[in-house]
């Protein structure tokens, strides 16, 4: 069991993180307008952090997983194209969820069996 | 309605990481960030410091800033409403605030907003419930936060003005990786922003040469 006081600590940091870069542009408005590299930077970042986001977290799965990093790279392919296509953010999450999880629990499945 | 089951994910593997349910809804009603809330739920079971999760929660939601920035005359005036839609402007609420038509009233933008915010605490009052009930232990199940950094990937990738970012932060992750396995996350936003600004003077550059010709 996690310690309800310390999760309510990283909820109250979260929040206010959070709602601090949420705010800021409202608070700071006159002084990040003024800056031509702001407006070039909120067209370049949000599309670099995502796609770093998504490198790292696939690759922290890839180096725990005894396959990997294959079906890391199937299912997010498998996300990909079903998000490119479908634009539902639920299904494509919930299927590349699914089948990863299949291919994890099977290939273990699999050589277990092996080694039996 | 779309964000009840994604809130019903967040519950389930909330609660099974091993926390209370009733935290997994108040993280829903006061962080209410969808990529940072799946994200702090590893982190919260290898009981990293609040110091560190604040740090990662800064660089999942910094796109926010640019959200706020582009939306800036279009919020209400008035100070309680305007700062509840800011509180909650995540990406779904911007995605549909911007595709809204110039006259919408901003009580139809708190509407979306509240709605919005509704059905995530619903669900992840469901899923935090249903995940109290019994311990699943399949590997993988936390690959969903993978698959919604992919999902909001896409989406950018979608809105993208140019292919540019996605470029460079795949050749800065292998450089940082390099440098520094453990901290390549950091690095690699680093390397990716000192591109921008470099590249960005560059254009500035080309445009003064051409007005002084």
């Amino acid at each position: 069991m996690i310690e309800s006081s310390y999760v309510l600590g990283v909820i109250a940091a979260m929040g206010t993180v959070t709602f601090v870069l949420r705010a800021l542009p409202f608070v700071a408005s006159r002084w990040l307008h003024q800056h031509p590299i702001v407006s070039s930077l909120g067209q370049f970042l949000p599309l670099a952090i995502m796609t770093l986001l998504l490198f790292h977290s696939a690759v922290g799965k890839a180096t725990e997983d005894p396959e990997g990093p294959w079906p890391e790279l199937l299912a997010v392919a498998l996300v990909a194209l079903l998000q490119w296509r479908s634009k539902n953010a639920l299904l494509s999450i919930l299927v590349g969820t699914g089948v990863y999880v299949l291919l994890r629990n099977f290939n273990a499945l699999g050589t277990g069996l092996l080694a039996a | 309605m779309g964000y009840i089951p994604l809130g019903t994910v967040f519950g389930f593997l909330f609660v099974q990481a091993g926390a209370s349910w009733w935290l997994a809804v108040l993280a829903s009603i006061f962080v209410f960030a969808g990529a940072a809330q799946y994200m702090m739920i590893p982190m919260i079971a290898a009981g990293m410091s609040v110091g560190t999760i604040a740090l990662a929660t800064l660089i999942v939601n910094l796109r926010h800033v640019f959200y706020g920035l582009s939306l800036f005359n279009k919020l209400p005036q008035g100070r309680l409403l305007r700062w509840y839609l800011v509180f909650g402007l995540t990406d779904e609420t911007y995605s549909v605030v911007t595709t809204m038509p110039e006259e919408s009233s901003h009580n139809q933008m708190l509407l979306v907003t509240f709605l919005n915010q509704t059905w995530w605490v619903l669900g992840s009052a469901i899923g935090a419930v249903i995940g109290a009930q019994a311990q699943v232990t399949l590997v993988g199940l936390d690959f969903a936060l993978v698959a919604l950094f992919c999902v909001l990937t896409v989406e950018q990738w979608r809105s993208r003005k140019s292919a540019r970012p996605l470029w460079v932060a795949l050749a800065a992750y292998p450089v940082a990786y390099l440098i520094t396995a453990k901290h390549a996350l950091l690095v690699a936003i680093a390397l990716s922003v000192a591109t921008a600004v470099v590249l960005q003077g560059r254009a500035n550059g080309v445009a003064q040469e051409k007005t002084g010709d």
